[in-house]
């Protein structure tokens, strides 16, 4: 069976490193190959990593509030590199301050991203999601 | 070990690249004109005397953090924390681009801001908002206003912040790195700080007193003491070096009571030692307790019980300064509403606790306390032997070889070899040591309290157990025990 092909990272400016590890492991454990670029990735890196590494999902963190600034025109970009049907997934404390989420939850899918985390959904339903939603895109 | 300061020519020859690297920075050409502002400040919105005062007093300061993008809105903040919120002290927290020193993007963020009618940044941007911006903020407020950041190459933010009347600078070469960033070498930081450190100690020359706190809690995730002990009393030596008197040593909540209590009385007694023996005097020593800074609970009364211990500890533990968090910490960044509301919790405990006095000299604090020496002294000599004389090279050679390590760190020159979990009283103990340079007595008694733990909970000590501890609190418990 092939090993599903995933790009981690926590983008901008943040270097919340602790989660980011941990999300490595947990992934990994879970029989994803998982491309790890670490703290401070920019939109180009995850974009590079994606197509060299021929990944269907890229998994953005962001935990420092900027995640509005710094996820803005990703989808574009992704189909401009010809990556047309990759999987987009978000997580984090994604804005500043309180915000309910479904008003956040909107916003990012709104900019093109297929799934939207808080920093309470549980990981094992995150991998059930992600193997799903890779299954229905080889369709 | 030789302790001598950047000479001040070589600190003249680095300035003007550093005051072009963004336009607000010829505002602070002059030096002396910054020195004249900082006369003319009251003695009351002087950090360093109020932190002195608290210590002579012995008194616990309230700090929350706190910073927006654009000033009007930044100075509405303050002032709500320093009214509603009875902060003894205020803080400017920088926004993350500018600590990357990217200040074009920090503008872009300001524009956005003022277009979306809220604060797209996460932070203060002090370099973008220039000396004029500062100094609009720091009259605004009554008390004392300390720049918090997180930036490895913070020249140009000193030069803008203390020309701006803030009193206060929070970081260092080690701990605004390696939590901080991933691919800043280790002996390049350490020399931008020396400038910062050396900015500060020709105003100490000069009759002004700026306040110095080295970040203690590092990553704030299961960082034991003697790790970060070794790590802030390193910083303090650096700064001391460069000229700097008053000091403030930081420490991070573990959770464990005893554990932090044997912390911050070590912290005290151990940096004074160290700097004594270095030859330093004269200096103006003072600690600060960090509120728990790892995951919170979503739920906003279990977060006000973790700010309500945090609060006890640093009471009992008689540090000078808390910084507090707020219920809204498990979503990020507060409201002013709810920052208010942590420092309303905060206060509570430090009145109901001010006139009594927690007996700390029990057989465990001894214990743990005798157990935190012996593990910084094995650090520090270890990182001195690597110094030939010169500190900062001792430190570079430290990280290289695992001799200082921070559990968790996203630098790249960090090993990230060492991992910590919680014994079976949530005491914070080392699971794998990587390259620390700990006697086998040491890790004999770190790997009998883990087995007790082990048996306790049925299972293998592993890396699972670790992310248990992580998230533990945020799932309402100290230590991460199988479901």
């Amino acid at each position: 069976m092939d090993v599903p092909r995933i790009v981690l990272g926590v983008i901008g400016a943040d270097c919340h490193s602790v989660g980011n590890k941990i999300l490595d492991a947990y992934f990994t454990e879970a029989g994803f190959h998982v491309v790890n670029l670490g703290v401070m990735a920019s939109q180009d890196e995850f974009l590079d990593a994606a197509v060299e590494s021929n990944a269907g999902a890229i998994l953005v963190s962001s935990l420092y509030g900027h995640g509005l600034i710094d996820c803005e025109g990703l989808r574009q970009k992704a189909i401009e590199r010809g990556l047309d049907k990759i999987l987009l997934y978000v997580g984090g404390n994604l804005v500043v301050g309180k915000t309910p989420f479904a008003e956040i939850e909107k916003k990012f899918k709104d900019m093109g991203f297929d799934r939207v985390f808080s920093p309470h959904d549980d990981l094992t339903e995150a991998v059930k999601l992600l193997r799903q939603d890779l299954e229905d895109r080889k369709r | 070990m030789k302790y001598q300061p950047l000479p001040w020519k070589d600190f003249l020859a680095q300035r003007p690249a550093v005051l072009d690297s963004w336009p607000t920075g010829k505002d602070v050409a002059s030096i002396d004109e910054g020195l004249r502002y900082q006369r003319g400040i009251p003695e009351s919105k002087n950090f360093a005397k109020a932190m002195a005062k608290a210590k002579a007093a012995g008194r616990t300061l309230l700090q929350p953090r706190a910073g927006v993008a654009l000033i009007d809105d930044h100075i509405r903040l303050l002032r709500f924390l320093e009214t509603e919120g009875t902060a003894d002290l205020l803080p400017t927290t920088i926004d993350a681009y500018t600590r990357q020193n990217r200040y074009e993007e920090a503008a872009r963020g300001i524009e956005k801001s003022r277009a979306a009618g809220t604060s797209l940044l996460n932070g203060f941007p002090a370099v973008n908002h220039g000396r004029d911006g500062c100094r609009m903020v720091t009259e605004a407020v009554t008390k004392p206003v300390q720049v918090r950041h997180g930036t490895p190459d913070a020249r140009l933010l000193a030069e803008i912040s203390l020309a701006g009347g803030f009193t206060s600078y929070e970081g260092g070469g080690i701990s605004y790195n390696i939590p901080y960033a991933k691919k800043v070498e280790v002996g390049k930081c350490l020399r931008d700080w020396q400038y910062v450190d050396r900015l500060i100690g020709y105003y100490e020359e000069n009759g002004i007193t700026i306040n110095r706190e080295p970040f203690g809690p590092l990553t704030g995730t299961l960082v034991p003491p003697f790790i970060s002990h070794a790590i802030a009393i390193l910083e303090g030596l650096l700064a001391l070096e460069q000229g700097v008197k008053s000091l403030t040593l930081g420490y991070g909540q573990g959770g464990n009571v005893l554990q932090d209590l044997a912390a911050l009385a070590s912290l005290r007694e151990l940096a004074d030692e160290y700097f004594h023996r270095a030859g330093f005097d004269g200096y103006d020593l003072t600690l600060v307790f960090h509120q728990w800074m790892g995951g919170f609970p979503e739920d906003e009364a279990k977060a006000f019980s973790v700010i309500s211990l945090g609060a006890f500890v640093a009471s009992a533990g008689r540090v000078e300064k808390t910084i507090v968090k707020s219920p809204q910490e498990a979503v990020g960044i507060p409201t002013k509403e709810s920052n208010a509301a942590g420092l309303k919790a905060t206060r509570q405990v430090l009145s109901m606790m001010m006139d009594q006095q927690i007996c700390t000299d029990n057989v465990v604090i001894r214990r743990e306390t005798d157990l935190i020496r012996r593990e910084v002294d094995s650090l520090m000599s270890a990182v001195f032997a690597a110094a030939d004389d010169d500190l900062v090279q001792g430190i570079v050679r430290a990280f290289a070889g695992g001799i200082l390590d921070v559990p968790f760190a996203p630098s790249i020159y960090n090993k990230g070899k060492v991992l910590p979990i919680r014994d079976n009283e949530g005491y914070i103990r080392l699971f794998a040591k990587g390259s620390l340079p700990l006697g086998e007595d040491i890790m004999a008694f770190h790997k009998e309290r883990l087995q007790e733990r082990s048996k306790a909970e049925g299972r293998p000590v592993t890396f699972q157990m670790v992310t248990d501890d992580i998230y533990a609190i945020s799932k309402g418990k100290l230590i991460g025990r199988p479901k």
